[in-house]
């Protein structure tokens, strides 16, 4: 179960707090929705959960399987289950994605005592992964993401998703830049990895992701703060009307 | 000899400035007294050795005040002549190729010519295939005493140094030998030649050598160059070392340098080439943990629509320092050149580029592009970048760019992001820093090599 408390957090160099005291519970096998203008810091919420330097958290918690996040450095996070999609994933040269995702794969499995994969059983699974994707080979031979259109590089983040095997799925603004057809495909992979023991924060600025990975709740976020929660009927409501009557209330 | 130490050549447009002699530069003109009857060559070779010696007497070791020495100051860098090597009882073996070269280096397969303290000592029989019949070498001393092989005579005369030059002038004065090899016409080469000069002196060494090498028309071959010490010796060296490489027409070269060694070793490498009309030649210089090195390359094209590639990587820490200036000359139409050179700078390290193209008027339709791009891992490493580009023709495409970075935050904490711990993620990201310029190693299992050296480097474990 993934719990926020209080979660106050800035950004270095700035004076002004982005989140101003978020309370969030994700129990497992639920997939909630945040969901939020620009700015109201929907991204932030992302970082600090994934733990990047310069999201400084001034107050409150957040806590994954009963155990505080707050003091562990990225990869420790990524080993106790959390994975953060980005919105904008980087182009690595030089590295090539085989070579990237088995030393991830073997530094996390390495940190959670269990037993490292040989190369044959690394293929296998690699390929039968990026298969159900649409991912061809010579798109795994690549440098990471150089050169991927914006779509491929959504599948691939979706394809280290379910490589890494996390318990913790955190996606920012994964159908950003991508046409319906990329949605769906990055959705399906997205709803395969649903399940009773993981719990997944799907971070969008638009309702149609939604059509695809059917959230249990919905939260909006405006002004550093959730300003309603609700079903996924939520999402429709916001389509309809916009962000516009919760602006009032953040400030 | 000491008569002829005159100021006259230093003072030149600095009148005003008052120069003493270093304690080094007094050192290497008495040196040269002491060694020169024991030197190789006749009447011939000894009046060229008088004339360099007496070239560097007027000028000296270069320093800030040159321009082209601007950033690698050779009178504060050398504060010691070490004295010439002398030869070495070693037997030459492959464990001593390997304890020299790296197990990844010394495992690609070639024909191997092994110089031991300055001295041509052995052929190695090639592991596996022979290099074909195309070619022929002889240790540059044999040479020096054959007067009927012109092409030799030509390269070996062409510049003395003098005090144009002082790293050309001392290699010429104290040269002791060195490779000379041609390659003939239309002969393709399946082995790389390896000339590898090692250094196992007990005590610090001063080395002269030069390698001179011929690719006929047609022909094509690899040729790798490495300086390297042992562990067990001194690690102290100083080396002067010439290359001169001619390409026919329609010849492709390949060249790869492989320098180290640590931080007591100073490298002043002086490399010439020149392209004939349709001529290919890649060059890469691989410089790992080099206390002072200065990569020179003077690249001439003589014939038209040539193609040059010329990268490196440098890597340094601690207090090293890595100078590679290049003067690209292009007098010739249609010739391309493409110059890519890396450092990566940790502790104190320092890398110097300066890239000087030059395009003459009849030089139409040349085709240049120039980068040079630091990492730098410490604050206190220094980038000295000094991209040069005289054009004096108007149909042309030419560029140059030079950039000095840290590690890319972003990066590394999307790295982090996935499980991969700091240490790890730094040195992905270096090493993918870096594999822009491996890359231009064309050839798959020396490319490897040069990895494995630069990795083991970036690991923390020089390799010697």
């Amino acid at each position: 179960m993934l719990e926020i408390r209080d979660l106050t957090v800035r950004i270095a160099d700035e004076d002004k707090e982005i989140l101003k005291g978020i309370t969030l519970t994700v129990p497992k096998g639920e997939v909630h929705a945040i969901m939020g203008p620009n700015g109201s810091g929907k991204s932030t919420l992302a970082y600090a959960i994934a733990g990047r330097d310069g999201y400084e958290v001034t107050g409150g918690d957040i806590r994954w399987d009963g155990q505080s996040l707050l003091e562990m450095e990225p990869d420790e996070r990524a080993a106790a289950g959390v994975f953060l999609g980005f919105q904008y994933p980087l182009e690595i040269p030089g590295v090539a994605t085989m070579t990237f995702l088995r030393s991830a794969l073997n530094a996390l499995k390495k940190k959670r005592g269990q037993v490292e994969l040989t190369t044959p059983e690394f293929l296998k699974l690699i390929r039968a992964k990026a298969a159900e994707l649409g991912i061809k080979d010579d798109m795994l031979k690549r440098p990471l993401n150089v050169g991927f259109s914006g779509g491929e590089k959504k599948r691939m983040e979706v394809l280290q998703m379910s490589m890494l095997d996390p318990h913790l799925c955190v996606l920012d603004e994964t159908d950003s830049g991508l046409d319906i057809d990329a949605i769906r495909i990055v959705a399906e992979g997205t709803n395969r990895m649903r399940g009773p023991d993981r719990s997944m924060l799907v971070i969008t600025h638009y309702q149609r992701l939604l059509d695809y990975i059917v959230p249990d709740k919905v939260h909006v976020l405006s002004g550093g703060r959730i300003v309603k929660t609700g079903g996924k009927e939520l999402a429709l409501e916001l389509e309809k009307s916009g962000y516009a009557e919760f602006a009032g209330k953040a400030a | 000899m000491m008569a002829s130490f005159s100021e006259a050549g230093r003072v030149g447009n600095e009148m005003s400035v008052a120069v003493t002699r270093t304690e080094a530069e007094e050192q290497l003109v008495r040196q040269f007294a002491k060694v020169a009857p024991e030197l190789p060559g006749g009447a011939r070779v000894a009046e060229l050795r008088s004339k360099a010696i007496a070239g560097f007497a007027l000028t000296g070791l270069p320093h800030r005040r040159i321009e082209d020495w601007k950033y690698t100051d050779l009178r504060t860098g050398i504060k010691a002549a070490y004295p010439p090597a002398v030869c070495s009882q070693a037997k030459v073996d492959e464990a001593l190729i390997r304890a020299a070269l790296g197990t990844a280096l010394a495992g690609v397969p070639c024909i191997a010519l092994v110089m031991l303290n300055g001295r041509y000592v052995a052929k190695m029989p090639p592991r596996g295939q022979e290099a074909g019949t195309g070619w022929e070498f002889r240790s540059l001393a044999a040479a020096m005493g054959e007067p009927d092989r012109s092409w030799f005579w030509q390269n070996f005369e062409r510049d003395v140094g003098g005090s144009e030059s002082a790293v050309q002038a001392l290699n010429t004065a104290f040269l002791t030998d060195g490779i000379v090899l041609k390659v003939r016409e239309g002969a393709r080469l399946e082995l790389p030649i390896h000339v590898i000069s090692i250094t196992d002196a007990k005590s610090p060494v001063a080395l002269a050598t030069r390698t001179i090498i011929r690719i006929e028309p047609g022909a094509h071959a690899t040729v790798i160059e490495s300086h390297v010490g042992i562990s067990h010796a001194s690690t102290a060296r100083q080396a002067t070392a010439v290359t001169e490489i001619s390409l026919g027409e329609a010849a492709e070269a390949r060249h790869i340098q492989y320098l180290s060694g640590g931080a007591d070793v100073v490298h002043l490498g002086r490399w010439h080439v020149s392209l004939g009309k349709d001529a290919v030649y890649r060059g890469f210089q691989l410089t790992a943990g080099v206390g002072l090195a200065r990569n020179e390359t003077h690249i001439q094209f003589t014939g038209p629509d040539a193609k040059l590639d010329l990268s490196g990587l440098m890597l340094g820490r601690g207090k090293d320092h890595i100078d590679t200036t290049l003067v690209v000359n292009h007098t010739t139409t249609g010739c391309e050149g493409r110059e890519l050179f890396k450092a990566v700078l940790d502790d104190r390290a320092r890398a110097v580029f300066q890239g000087k193209v030059i395009v003459a008027p009849e030089a139409q339709k040349t085709d240049g592009k120039q980068m040079a791009q630091a990492l730098m891992l410490s604050e206190d490493a220094e980038f000295d970048s000094k991209p040069e580009l005289e054009i004096y023709a108007d149909d042309v495409a030419c560029g140059h760019g030079s950039t000095a970075a840290e590690l890319d935050e972003d990066m590394l904490f999307y790295l982090r992001s996935r499980g991969i711990p700091l240490a790890d993620a730094r040195a992905m990201l270096i090493e993918s820093f870096a594999t822009e310029a491996l890359e231009k190693i064309e050839d798959e299992t020396l490319r490897e090599a040069a990895r494995a050296i630069a990795v083991a480097w970036l690991g923390g474990a020089t390799a010697r």
